[in-house]
């Protein structure tokens, strides 16, 4: 299982802070995909922490059983 | 001094952190929620000058947040009404007032004369400005920003650290400000409070500058978490572009006309039996293309959905323009077949 955490305005589209996915063998670019088409996150900036270390998403990356992702977007209000 | 006496006292101040106080200077950005939480702060710490950046007069609906000003300010410049707060909490600092916006014409004169500076806009075209100008000039930054009941803080180009543009490039996405999402007092003020606090460590040469990093903290759960951010030389995109494949829920891909394939390899379970799907391995997809109908309608799945997908976008580039992908995977096909059979 792999935990995505999510943040901001991408918490909103996914309607939850976190959530865990069964993972085979997935990339990281393939849980984007699988999230994008999920709650179409693709409309969003935001950056990709792995294990709470924010990392390249064109970094070719296997993903791990228990790993915790998180998506970052910036905020703007003050 | 008596009036400074209770932090002088404390491990790594005494009269000398005092000092560095007196003679360090922090120039706000934006007067608004998290400037109002920041100053008074500043301020009754002894910091010796304090400027603020603000354009704007205080409204009505800025007084559930913006701590500094009262029902009399209403109509205001929000710098002038802020000084008079701030002067009376302490006679000794400094304040300059500046009541314009910032912008890449003043950006430079304005931040020049302070050595911090604090990130309290609610603006992101005015954080890339003034992020640009404190990377050249290697003034740390102290950012702080709130999207509802979240915020987030960071120190960006301290001591040779990371920018803000690093973290996040700037892009032409839109994100909500505190006036579109909304806002509670509190929140701006734990978040502000946080940038106040990165100032004084920075000034006084105490404890770990969240340089590098960057905490999220949630009101509604209390929970804070910390990212360290990527390497400088790590190029980070915030856009990418990603073809899609629509998701599709396992019940109507059984309505649906069309065939059905499981991309998972041989022998992975749970095993769906092959009177309800076609079983092309992602792994022989690509050669087997031919067997399929490209206009046909295909649904595909695999365990989770994510090889379902790659598989899609493997069609859709071969030119298969019916391509769906399940949501859920082989466990979810199973319970529907097991319902079909077993109806409850």
């Amino acid at each position: 299982m792999i935990t995505v955490n999510y943040f901001g305005n991408i918490a909103e589209a996914a309607q939850s802070d976190s959530e865990t996915l069964e993972h085979n063998a997935m990339s990281l670019a393939e849980l984007l995909e699988l999230l994008d088409s999920k709650y179409d996150i693709g409309q969003f900036s935001f950056q990709v922490a792995v294990n709470r270390k924010i990392v390249s998403r064109q970094q070719a990356l296997n993903l791990s059983d228990s790993d915790e992702i998180a998506l970052l977007p910036p905020f703007a209000g003050g | 001094m008596e009036r400074y006496q209770r932090q002088t006292i404390l491990p790594g101040i005494g009269t000398s952190g005092q000092q560095k106080l007196l003679l360090s200077s922090v120039l706000v950005i934006g007067a608004g929620g998290l400037g109002c939480a920041v100053l008074p702060y500043l301020v009754s710490a002894g910091v010796g000058k304090i400027g603020i950046v603000d354009g704007d007069r205080v409204e009505e609906s800025n007084l559930h947040r913006q701590i500094l000003y009262h029902e009399n300010s209403i109509g205001k410049l929000k710098v002038e009404a802020a000084k008079q707060v701030l002067q009376r909490m302490n006679s000794t600092t400094e304040i300059e007032i500046m009541p314009e916006f910032l912008t890449p014409e003043n950006v430079d004169n304005l931040i020049n004369s302070y050595e911090l500076i604090i990130d309290a806009t609610d603006n992101l075209e005015v954080r890339y400005t003034l992020d640009e100008v404190c990377s050249r000039l290697k003034k740390p930054m102290i950012y702080g920003s709130i999207f509802r009941f979240q915020g987030q803080v960071s120190v960006f180009n301290y001591n040779g650290g990371p920018s803000y543009s690093h973290l996040f490039p700037k892009d032409d996405k839109v994100i909500l400000n505190c006036e579109e999402a909304g806002v509670l007092g509190t929140t701006v003020g734990i978040i502000g409070m946080l940038q106040a606090n990165e100032a004084l460590k920075i000034i006084l040469g105490i404890g770990e500058v969240l340089s590098g990093k960057i905490l999220i903290y949630n009101t509604l759960t209390n929970d804070q978490q910390i990212f360290q951010l990527a390497d400088q030389s790590v190029e980070l995109s915030s856009n990418t572009v990603i073809e899609k494949v629509d998701l599709i829920h396992p019940e109507l891909a059984f309505e649906q006309k069309g065939i059905l394939i499981d991309v998972r390899e041989v022998g992975e379970k749970p095993e769906i039996p092959s009177g309800f799907c076609r079983k092309i391995p992602l792994s022989e997809l690509e050669s087997r293309l031919g067997e399929l109908d490209k206009d046909g309608d295909i649904t595909l799945f695999c365990q989770a959905g994510g090889r379902a997908i790659k598989a899609g976008k493997l069609m859709q580039k071969a030119g298969f323009s019916k391509v769906k992908a399940i949501q859920g995977g082989a466990r979810d096909i199973l319970k529907l077949i097991k319902d079909e059979i077993e109806p409850a």
